[in-house]
């Protein structure tokens, strides 16, 4: 019967599949994990419970950001790039890992990457239409892209305790790039034919302090048009993560 | 998960199909020889994912269209899907009858979520659930038994086989051919009137902010949210899938696509017209506790648009009817 034919050779197709993808005895892959905090602590969403610098008390309700232009290097200034581009939305776990391809053997001291997308990417169409990447679409007349992170909640505008939104929406605002540029020391990263994983900690009160302070009654609920805002989210971004472990697997 | 589930059954009941099939069967000889249907995708749209247990064939396409036409999938005959869900209204009718436009790419199914995977999972919700459909009445009907054959090669028709060929009907139910569409796609390119041309900007930039739920080639992000509507949403909403309280009065973003054939509108129908939905979101919503924070004016109540704003925004709406979709000979009744 054909029928059979065609569900039995697409089973085999799958099992063959299956068995080939736990077949890499010679790629070493190095996983990228990245964790949310703020102030330190594990991100809870929903609640106003949070302190910014600026004095106003905030919750999270949304976190989606790119990280992409992933490069390892050895101290001798040679590098590994991945050229993936990575969605990460907190609450989806499938999102939390990011595995950097053939990472050839060696002792690497340096990871950079930016938070965001570059203009090879940051473009109409620029990234595959998944739903993830449509939800990050940068529409503004002219200025056609991609969101590079949401950053959404509320905050207590102290003001006869008014609740307000926020809105961090970063991305080329009038076409200027914003994204950040991340640069972390590693330790003991010694690729030798094994695999690692390297949890990277984003702390969410970096956003809003250090260098500067953001005031999200400054700029309001939205901030897509607002370049100044844009600049201190970039500013603030260099700080986001800390590495919090490098382990062999 | 559901959808591996549902594979492996199909699977399991192609496997003890074959396993019995070697008796013979009384009645004619049956054909089981599907043609591979070719969904028409607009070169604008994504890709569409297809499930690899249900492939899209004429016959599947056909027998899901006579079924969604056929009052026979309910149990007492009172009404077919068609009943509620009219074509001259992009799939729609009356109040929060939710349309069916683009399914092949949702994921969140109903108002609340209640029903999440692919197009099969909805589809088995709708008539075993929804209208529990008698299988018995299709399997003593004259012809849906070689229907069933030709389309699936299994004799025994089941809830899973319904729900698979409405699934392959629903893929083929693609509106992409509105005024907006032809503005930036069609050959040659329609030139929109400058009242729709500026409401587009009010829709696409902050001023607006309409396009962070109801953006991107959908116009819906396909995710739950609180406009606030009421400051104690009355229904839970996604909390009753998710038992999140932080999800209460979220509901899923409707498209936009043929809004002005779907009123009345939200989801309990409150808004008669898309003047009054755009009065809402101007000046009337209500600062409910778990508000989306994408709703940025809610502590203002809205976003106060000016007259000109507001038709602006109202003609933009209007270039988003499909009046191809609504006509297409494909998509009618077959009966
Ligand atoms: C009595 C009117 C009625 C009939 C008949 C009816 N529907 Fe519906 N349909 C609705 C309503 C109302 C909703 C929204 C319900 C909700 O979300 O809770 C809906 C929702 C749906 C949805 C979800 C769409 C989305 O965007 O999530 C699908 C799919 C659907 N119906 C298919 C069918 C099919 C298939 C049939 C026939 C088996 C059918 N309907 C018969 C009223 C009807
Ligand atoms: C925060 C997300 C969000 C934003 C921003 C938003 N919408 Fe909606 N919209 C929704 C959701 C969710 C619903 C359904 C709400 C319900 O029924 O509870 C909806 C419903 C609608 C409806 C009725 C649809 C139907 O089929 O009943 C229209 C029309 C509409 N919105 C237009 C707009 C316009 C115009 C804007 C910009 C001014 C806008 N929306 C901004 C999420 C949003």
């Amino acid at each position: 019967m054909k029928h059979v034919v065609i569900a039995s050779a697409f089973m085999a197709a799958i099992f063959s599949f299956l068995s080939c993808g736990k077949n890499k005895e010679t790629e070493n892959t190095v996983t990228l994990r990245l964790e949310h905090a703020v102030a330190g602590a594990p991100l809870t969403l929903n609640k106003i419970q949070y302190q910014a610098q600026s004095g106003h008390r905030f919750s999270v309700e949304r976190l989606k950001y790119y990280i992409s232009n992933v490069v390892l290097y050895r101290a001798d200034g040679s590098t590994y790039e991945s050229d993936a581009v990575h969605y990460r939305e907190e609450g989806i776990a499938a999102t939390a890992e990011l595995a950097l391809g053939d990472v050839p053997d060696g002792e690497y001291t340096r990871l950079r990457f930016i938070v965001g997308l570059d203009e090879t990417t940051n473009k109409p169409n620029g990234l595959p239409p998944t739903p993830e990447n449509i939800n990050m679409e940068w529409p503004i007349p002219g200025e056609e892209g991609y969101h590079y992170m949401k950053f959404e909640g509320k905050y207590d505008s102290m003001g006869a305790g008014v609740i307000k939104s926020f809105n961090l929406h970063t991305g080329a605002a009038k076409n200027q790039p914003y994204y950040v540029a991340v640069d972390l020391t590693l330790s003991g990263l010694s690729v030798d034919n094994d695999n690692w994983n390297i949890t990277l900690q984003m702390d969410l009160n970096e956003w809003l302090q250090n260098p500067h302070t953001y005031d999200f009654e400054q700029f309001g609920p939205g901030i897509m048009t607002k370049p100044a805002a844009q600049q201190i989210l970039m500013e603030n971004g260099a700080s986001l993560f800390t590495v919090h472990a490098a382990v062999r697997e | 998960m559901k959808n591996l589930r549902f594979g492996l059954v199909a699977g399991l009941a192609l496997l003890l199909y074959s396993a019995c099939s070697k008796e013979p069967e009384p009645g004619p000889p049956l054909v089981y020889d599907p043609v591979p249907y070719e969904i028409d995708i607009p070169s604008w749209f994504p890709p569409m994912t297809i499930p690899p247990g249900n492939p899209t064939t004429v016959q599947g396409v056909a027998l899901g269209r006579r079924l969604y036409y056929d009052p026979i999938l309910h149990p007492a005959g009172a009404t077919s899907c068609a009943g509620c869900h009219f074509q001259e209204r992009s799939f729609s009718s009356g109040p929060a009858i939710l349309p069916h436009v683009n399914l092949g790419w949702n994921r969140n199914f109903l108002w609340n979520g209640r029903v999440q995977g692919t197009l099969e999972d909805i589809m088995y919700f709708e008539v075993t659930e929804f209208f529990k459909t008698d299988i018995s009445r299709l399997q003593n009907h004259p012809e849906y038994p070689r229907l069933f054959y030709e389309a699936f090669g299994i004799r025994q028709i089941s809830h899973e086989l319904a729900a698979k060929a409405l699934a392959q009907w629903m893929r083929t139910l693609i509106s992409a051919n509105s005024p907006r569409d032809q503005s930036i796609w069609g050959v040659p390119r329609i030139f929109l009137p400058d009242e729709a041309i500026d409401g587009a900007i009010i829709f696409n930039t902050e001023r607006g902010d309409c396009f962070h739920c109801h953006g991107g080639i959908f116009f819906t992000d396909n995710q739950f949210h609180n406009i606030g509507l009421d400051a104690e949403p009355a229904e839970p909403g996604y909390e009753a899938v998710s038992g999140n309280p932080a999800d209460r009065g979220k509901f899923k973003t409707p498209t936009l696509r043929n809004i002005a054939l779907t009123a009345p509108y939200m989801h309990d129908g409150r808004f008669k017209t898309l003047e009054e939905v755009i009065d809402f979101y101007s000046e009337g919503v209500k600062k409910s506790p778990n508000i989306d924070p994408l709703m940025k004016w809610a502590h203002l109540g809205g976003l106060h648009l000016s007259a000109k704003e507001k038709s602006d925004l109202l003609a933009f709406l209007h270039t988003l009817t499909d009046s191809s979709f609504i006509r297409d000979p494909r998509f009618k009744s077959p009966f």
